[in-house]
């Protein structure tokens, strides 16, 4: 089976994340489970990987971290959500286009 | 889930202790254990569940470089690599608990022996002349061996001595073994200590009642006898459980794996080094007055009052050479 290259994606590890916050607020697990189930399984975020770009992106100011014991299962569990800014939302459009771009170049040079 | 506690636990073993580092590491848990749940929910065995959450979480060189902690973990690999560190696994921690009992007990023997000696020529001072020098030579054979124990226990535990010179470590799981161990050995210590302070408390009462009967000598030396035991006691106790917190001291402070003892009182401190002599010589040097005074006088009856007065000028002593700034 062949397996997506880390390599390869995680340049766009933050974009998968920002359009998942782009909808509303979310958490670590909650997150990893929605790029699973939008990439049909194909696409498994590793837990590391994923903290990592949350790290980076708060510090670049494109996300903001709060802590909410509002649990969608309803059991009080206080938890680090993370939260969309204006300038994640300008970056997410930047990638956007530059993805559209990459995709056009690459796409050239793929035999079907 | 406790698998995967530890798995977190020796992959972040080697990083510094930091804010960011806890909060990742938290932060990771938190994920797993989110991740694990819904595995468990979905009808999954533990086994199952714990390995997939394993396999799937990636590994800690790319964190490193986002937390700007390269260089830590870097540094921390080359120590690493030249002075490799030892782990103590959970039978070692059992064989040196087991020894560090044997220890304890040799010592506190030792001890009682030498303070105990001391009520030998007591007993035989006022017996008139035939007996009054076997006294002093028992005494002496009491000491010898006394001091020979003492000795032997610095022997005894002879194959641990690599865990003050090399770098050791404990994982979690022997952490908690000692813990649990420690806390077993806790009501032990309570009724040693208690029982041993009473002891040193009660040594007078002997002497007060031996007062008015002909038999002088023995009051005293039934109170050495009594504070013997009584010291017996808080030694075994108090070293043993040294021996617990010397295991859980083991790690690093410095990095999160760190110590999995609780923060201990800082060392005490002397006004000056003099005062730190004084201190330090202070016994050794009560007891020489004592064998001297007794001696001299050969009034063994009288001079083990050198013993209580000393206690009290002990506390004297110690008060006003400790330095209590900050």
């Amino acid at each position: 089976m062949i397996e997506i290259s880390s390599d390869v994606i995680r340049g766009y590890n933050d974009t998968m994340i920002l359009y998942i916050l782009e909808k509303e607020p979310s958490y670590g697990y909650e997150i990893s489970k929605q790029i699973k189930n939008i990439s049909d399984g194909k696409y498994l975020i590793k837990e590391t990987t994923l903290y990592s770009a949350f790290t980076r992106m708060e510090k670049n100011g494109h996300i903001e971290s709060f802590t909410s014991d509002q649990d969608p299962e309803g059991n009080g569990k206080k938890r680090t959500y993370y939260r969309i800014t204006d300038s994640g939302k300008e970056y997410y459009r930047t990638k956007c286009d530059e993805w559209g771009l990459t995709k056009e170049v690459v796409e050239r040079f793929i035999e079907h | 889930m406790e698998t995967i506690k530890n798995y977190l636990e020796a992959m972040f073993a080697g990083m510094p202790d930091t804010p960011e580092v806890r909060k990742a590491r938290a932060e990771l848990l938190q994920m797993m254990e989110d991740k694990y749940n819904e595995l468990i929910a979905e009808g999954q065995s533990e086994n199952t569940a714990v390995g997939t959450v394993i396999s799937e979480f990636g590994n800690l060189e790319d964190l490193a470089e986002d937390l700007g902690l390269t260089k830590e973990v870097q540094e921390f690999h080359d120590i690493e690599a030249a002075n490799p560190r030892r782990q103590i696994n959970r039978d070692e921690a059992a064989a040196f608990i087991t020894n560090r009992i044997k220890k304890s007990l040799f010592l506190a023997l030792g001890i009682m022996l030498c303070i105990t000696s001391v009520a030998c020529p007591i007993i035989t001072a006022e017996r008139g002349s035939s007996v009054v020098v076997v006294g002093p030579a028992v005494m002496f054979i009491f000491i010898a061996l006394g001091v020979g124990f003492i000795v032997y226990s610095g022997f005894v535990d002879g194959e641990w001595k690599f865990i003050r010179k090399q770098l050791c470590f404990i994982d979690m799981n022997t952490a908690s073994y000692v813990k649990e161990r420690r806390r077993s050995f806790e009501g032990v210590r309570a009724i040693c200590v208690t029982l041993g302070v009473i002891l040193c408390i009660v040594c007078w009462v002997p002497n007060i009642f031996f007062a008015q009967t002909e038999e002088v000598t023995t009051g005293p030396a039934v109170m050495f006898l009594l504070v013997g035991i009584g010291v017996f006691l808080i030694v075994y106790a108090n070293n043993t459980s040294k021996g617990f917190d010397i295991l859980l001291r083991l790690n690093d402070v410095k990095t999160i794996s760190g110590n999995y003892n609780e923060p201990v009182t800082p060392a005490v401190k002397y006004r000056s080094k003099t005062a730190e002599t004084i201190v330090q010589v202070y016994w050794p040097f009560v007891t020489s007055l004592y064998l001297i005074v007794s001696f001299l006088t050969f009034r063994w009856g009288v001079t083990w009052i050198i013993w209580p007065i000393a206690a009290v000028a002990h506390r004297a002593v110690v008060i006003n050479c400790r330095s209590y700034d900050d």
